[in-house]
């Protein structure tokens, strides 16, 4: 499923981060992600406020050198992935 | 070197205003008056943070027949542990739900035992349909994940394709199709339970249409009915691998079930810490690791996803919990579950006549 450039990706009703956790780690039902990394960056731009071209502008500004065709590619997937999986709202 | 545990399953009470057949619960149900206090309770949760818990499960029995169910859900918020609250719904109000949230509750998983009133109440042994579908338009009221969870067996399964579409209309985030696991008074009423070969294959068929139409709306989550699969299931995650069950008595299981197997000496939270327990206790060490298995078990290359299925099943099928799970293909026992299978009766009764055939599970006793 495409993601449509108007929505604001968010973390999904149930869906939170652990508060005192040293390393982010994401809770939701029956389920944990410990996350780092690109898969961080994008999660942590899931605020409800950015819409989807602008999180992928802003990750490409934070891996500038980086292909910016492949970060499109790689935070479609992995936003469709947790889409699936009920973690993200789009 | 050992792992943490990932999540508590708190039983708080096994007294519950529903009966019903397929219940896992133990045969021997804890006395209200054997109950842990809220101060053991809080104490456990705070122990289960600091030991890198993360997920609490509250259930019963009933969860809601705590009076102190409020407090605890508060306590295990500011232990930051993620809460959700297996629940039958019967007896919450708008208003209880409204302060159970405000608490901290993060998810709550409410049961359905089939689409119209009088076959579901008929499972649940007590009149609580109509009530659960009031109370999940109270859930939507508020952000918390919402699962609606539905037990499948022979005298539902019929009926999955219109069950799922009456789960929709609530607007849960996720469905949850849980096969009936043969323990405690599911096993006593198999025969009247076990599914069919022809309603498995079709429920398999309509879950994954029920996937493809749902994909990003609703999350299905299925639990395999494991007498008719080719391996076992990973049962708790491997034994004393994830999970800790803490009993109304306040003694600690590495499993639901795991009363049944003789010999096992259950520490209690009231004398020991949960550390000690996770790292020390006999019960938690017993099946442990790899030790304990026997062939084919210990030389199959499935054991590090499988661990070799469910011990307690091992024993009340087999006599003997460190024997493979009888449901693997592999298993020299496999026969006793091919046997299950084939003396299983196939047919769909009138509510009427079953009643007297199965047996409710009945409320503990208060002394």
């Amino acid at each position: 499923m495409a993601i449509p450039e108007s929505s604001k990706p968010a973390l999904a009703v149930g869906c939170r981060w652990k508060e005192d956790a040293e390393e982010p780690i994401l809770l939701f039902p029956e389920g944990a992600m410990k996350v780092q990394g690109t898969g961080l960056a994008i999660l942590e731009l899931c605020d409800g406020q950015h819409t989807f071209p602008e999180m992928v502008a802003e990750l490409q500004r934070q891996y500038f050198g980086a292909d910016p065709k492949r970060i499109l590619d790689d935070a479609t997937r992995f936003l469709e992935q947790l889409h699936e999986k009920r973690i993200v709202d789009f | 070197m050992l792992a943490n545990p990932l999540a508590l399953i708190a039983e708080i009470t096994h007294r519950c205003p529903l009966h019903c057949v397929y219940c896992s619960n133990p045969l021997e149900l804890a006395a209200a008056s054997s109950e842990l206090k809220t101060d053991d309770w809080r104490r456990v949760f705070a122990e289960a943070a600091q030991l890198g818990v993360l997920h609490l499960h509250l259930t019963g029995g009933e969860p809601l027949a705590r009076a102190d169910l409020e407090e605890l859900i508060a306590t295990a918020h500011s232990a930051r542990l993620y809460t959700n609250l297996i629940t039958s719904g019967l007896g919450l109000s708008r208003e209880r739900l409204k302060k159970l949230v405000d608490t901290g509750l993060d998810h709550i998983q409410l049961s359905f035992q089939g689409f119209q009133s009088d076959r579901a109440d008929w499972i649940a042994g007590t009149k609580s349909h109509a009530h659960k579908i009031e109370l999940a338009s109270w859930v939507l009221e508020h952000r918390i994940a919402f699962t609606a969870n539905l037990v499948v067996h022979r005298q539902n399964l019929d009926h999955l394709d219109e069950m799922i579409a009456f789960l929709e209309k609530l607007k849960p985030n996720r469905i949850e199709i849980a096969h009936t696991q043969y323990y405690g008074w599911a096993l006593e009423n198999r025969a009247a339970l076990m599914p069919t070969a022809a309603q498995l294959e079709n429920a398999v068929r309509v879950v994954a249409e029920a996937e493809t139409r749902l994909k990003g709306t609703i999350r299905i989550d299925s639990v395999v009915p494991d007498y008719y699969a080719q391996f076992p299931k990973a049962c708790m995650g491997g034994w004393g691998r994830r999970l800790i069950l803490i009993n109304p008595a306040g003694e600690a299981l590495p499993c639901h079930a795991a009363g049944v197997i003789p010999g096992m000496v259950f520490d209690n939270v009231r004398e020991h810490s949960l550390k000690s327990i996770w790292q020390e206790s006999s019960a938690f060490q017993r099946f442990r690791g790899e030790d304990w298995m026997q062939e084919p078990c210990r030389t199959c290359e499935r054991r590090t996803e499988d661990f070799g299925g469910c011990r307690c099943q091992a024993f009340l099928l087999t006599g003997d919990a460190a024997a493979t799970d009888p449901v693997c293909s592999l298993a020299p026992t496999r026969a006793v579950v091919v046997q299950a299978l084939r003396q299983s009766p196939t047919d769909v009764i009138s509510p009427s006549i079953l009643a007297e055939n199965w047996k409710y599970r009945p409320n503990p006793s208060r002394a």
